[in-house]
């Protein structure tokens, strides 16, 4: 939910239960406020009434209104007020009343004064408020929605494009994040801490490149020393025992700096410093590396079968692309048997590749493990950089087995 | 031929260069950016081998001072950093080639022969062993004047075997040389020595010698010797 539409239903919420209790308090103090205000009417009217008998004797009468008349002793000591319905001549209908009697001696005689005075009905009174009620939210809801949008357009402005700018940051292109200057403080504050926490991220990511780079540079050079002087030994008249062991050395340099650079492709993988370049479409990838490794295929005597029921693309770098794809296939070559079969299976969200081979070589969950060994030769590490490789672009990589060993790549559907 | 080697590492420089010497060429070798920068400056080389890290610099930048100075020779980059971005750079910038750590003698000298083809503008693709003649551009091999049909990856090895005459080559340096970078590929040798069989059957067809020797089963080794 967006913040500004949570503060909106809060604010609604809010106002809606304010404005009840409020209407409520309203109802009772208008109430009241009229009832005093009669109260007091009534006492002038006696008041002007019991000037008029002092003065002319004349006793007023005007139904329902006003009832003067005289008694014969004094029965009541004090005011009387009470509610009373009168039926209104005009359409029968009974309006409510308030009526107020008393007894007073004027010039020494004891006469009855009876007042009435129309009050407002319940059902009016909470029509009235509920309208207030009703156009007092209407209204607070409206003006709170054109300061929310001014809002949105000045002050929440900078903070959504400043967002957008650190959702397309990434330190691999090596920029600088320039977040745009607010003046909100709070904004600013943020901008600052983000800022220095990226400064402190960038440092992290540049050394781990850094590290990276050198690994592979300090380990490589080496490694070349001993390979370049070990086959410089090969050329010269040595024994079968002596060719032999040079041999098996230069495989096991070779293993060494092939593991080296796979490790460090790992952690390229890992620190994201491949850059999603553009679109592959993973159809071309797959038939180039099958061509390329056509005499491969033809070594083992493998059938190679390609269905396309639609085209797999993604946005990847074209160097993890080709290796995701030669990983796979050569793991389908390798872990084959003589004179099995590839099948290959593409369509819009899946890549399916299944080879023939020995009865489940590996369990299916420590397949992807680095270092599990299918056979001795190979370094465990292809199917590893293969899981890393899915893991940082939205795949989920899967190994079933049955007759066929198979690989199944999905995309895994982007929340929004 | 002169060529300069800009490498850092001593045990690498010597090895390159008393290849390269025995190969019948003229090598020349410094050891940081800044000697690099003067002799590229001073002298004139046909093929310059570039480490990209130097310990005074990158090796990216003398690729300026060698299109200034020696815009005829030719340059190969070798650096240890597997990445297609650097590869890219050092190749967009000029450079003839690029080779990765550790990489092959019989490797390196394979590109240095193509980078020196591919500089001789008007002079002879041919390469020729005896009877067995190879043109670059075409792509083809001829035997005793007869056209003879080779796949692509036959002609690669039969051109990486010329090339690497009287050298031993095991049968790793092969498919390393036909892999490149999916090296891991090469499970087992088995179809190095199906294609060098074709080879070898396609060249005795038109009468050629049969000048590949099985050294111990475990290499090759091209020569008349």
């Amino acid at each position: 939910m967006k913040f500004l539409k949570r503060i909106n239903r809060n604010y609604l919420w809010l106002f809606t239960s304010i404005l009840l209790v409020l209407s409520l308090a309203e109802f009772v103090v208008l109430k009241y406020i009229m009832l005093e205000e009669t109260k007091e009417s009534f006492y002038d009217q006696e008041n002007l009434i019991i000037k008029q008998v002092k003065e002319t004797g004349e006793t007023p009468n005007i139904f329902p209104i006003v009832e003067v008349k005289k008694v014969s002793r004094l029965s009541m000591n004090r005011p009387l007020f009470r509610e009373i319905f009168v039926e209104d001549e005009t359409d029968g209908e009974l309006e409510p009343f308030l009526e107020y009697s008393n007894q007073v001696e004027i010039n020494d005689e004891v006469y009855f004064i009876r007042l009435r005075h129309s009050v407002v009905e319940n059902d009016d009174l909470m029509i009235l408020i509920a309208w207030t009620f009703f156009i007092l939210l209407i209204s607070t809801l409206g003006i709170s929605y054109l300061i929310n949008r001014r809002l949105n357009k000045t002050v929440w402005a900078d903070f959504e494009e400043n967002l957008r700018i650190m959702e397309s940051f990434s330190f691999s292109r090596n920029e600088n994040l320039q977040l745009i200057k607010t003046t909100t403080e709070e904004f600013e504050r943020l901008n600052t801490v983000v800022g220095s926490l990226t400064k402190r991220l960038e440092a992290d990511y540049l050394a781990q490149k850094e590290f990276t780079e050198n690994a592979s540079h300090e380990i490589q050079t080496p490694l070349s020393v001993v390979l370049l002087n070990l086959e410089e030994i090969l050329q010269q008249e040595i024994n079968k025992e002596t060719f032999e062991r040079v041999v098996s050395t230069i495989d096991a340099v070779k293993r060494l700096s092939s593991l080296n650079q796979s490790l460090i492709l790992i952690a390229k993988i890992e620190n994201q410093q491949f850059i999603p370049e553009k679109v592959q479409s993973f159809n071309t990838t797959l038939k180039q590396k099958t061509e390329e490794f056509a005499s491969l295929f033809e070594s083992k005597n493998l059938t190679l079968e390609i269905e396309e029921e639609g085209v797999f693309e993604m946005n990847m770098h074209g160097q993890l692309a080709d290796i995701l794809i030669a990983n796979l296939l050569s793991n389908g070559i390798n872990h084959n048997i003589t004179g099995g079969s590839v099948y290959i299976y593409l369509k819009e969200n899946e890549i399916r590749i299944c080879n023939t081979g020995k009865p489940n070589a590996l369990g299916n969950d420590t397949i992807f493990n680095r270092f599990t060994k299918g056979n001795e030769k190979s370094y465990g590490l292809g199917l590893a950089i293969v899981k890393k490789i899915c893991d940082t672009h939205h795949l989920k990589i899967q190994y079933t087995h049955d007759e066929f060993h198979c690989f199944t790549i999905f995309k895994i559907p982007l929340e929004s | 031929m002169k060529i300069l080697i800009v490498e850092d590492e001593p045990g690498l420089q010597t090895a390159m260069c008393s290849f390269l010497e025995k190969e019948d060429y003229i090598c020349e070798s410094a050891n940081s950016f800044q000697k690099a920068n003067e002799k590229i400056s001073l002298y004139e080389y046909d093929i310059i081998l570039l480490d990209i890290t130097l310990p005074d610099g990158n090796g990216l930048g003398l690729i300026e001072t060698v299109k200034a100075h020696n815009p005829m020779s030719g340059l190969i980059i070798i650096s240890a950093k597997n990445s297609l971005d650097d590869k890219i750079n050092g190749l967009d910038l000029g450079a003839d080639d690029y080779l990765t750590k550790p990489f092959q003698l019989s490797e390196l000298n394979s590109r240095i022969k193509a980078v020196i083809r591919r500089r001789q503008f008007g002079g002879s693709k041919l390469i020729r062993f005896n009877e067995i003649s190879v043109d670059t551009d075409s792509k083809s091999v001829h035997v005793h004047g007869q056209e003879i049909r080779l796949t692509k990856k036959e002609y690669d090895i039969l051109l990486f075997f010329i090339i690497n005459k009287n050298r031993v080559l095991t049968k790793a340096a092969i498919a390393e040389h036909l892999w490149e970078d999916n090296i891991d590929m090469a499970d087992n040798y088995d179809f190095i020595y199906i294609h060098v069989n074709n080879i070898r059957k396609k060249i005795e067809s038109f009468g050629g010698t049969d000048y590949l020797k099985t050294i111990y089963g475990m290499g090759y080794k091209f020569t008349d010797r």
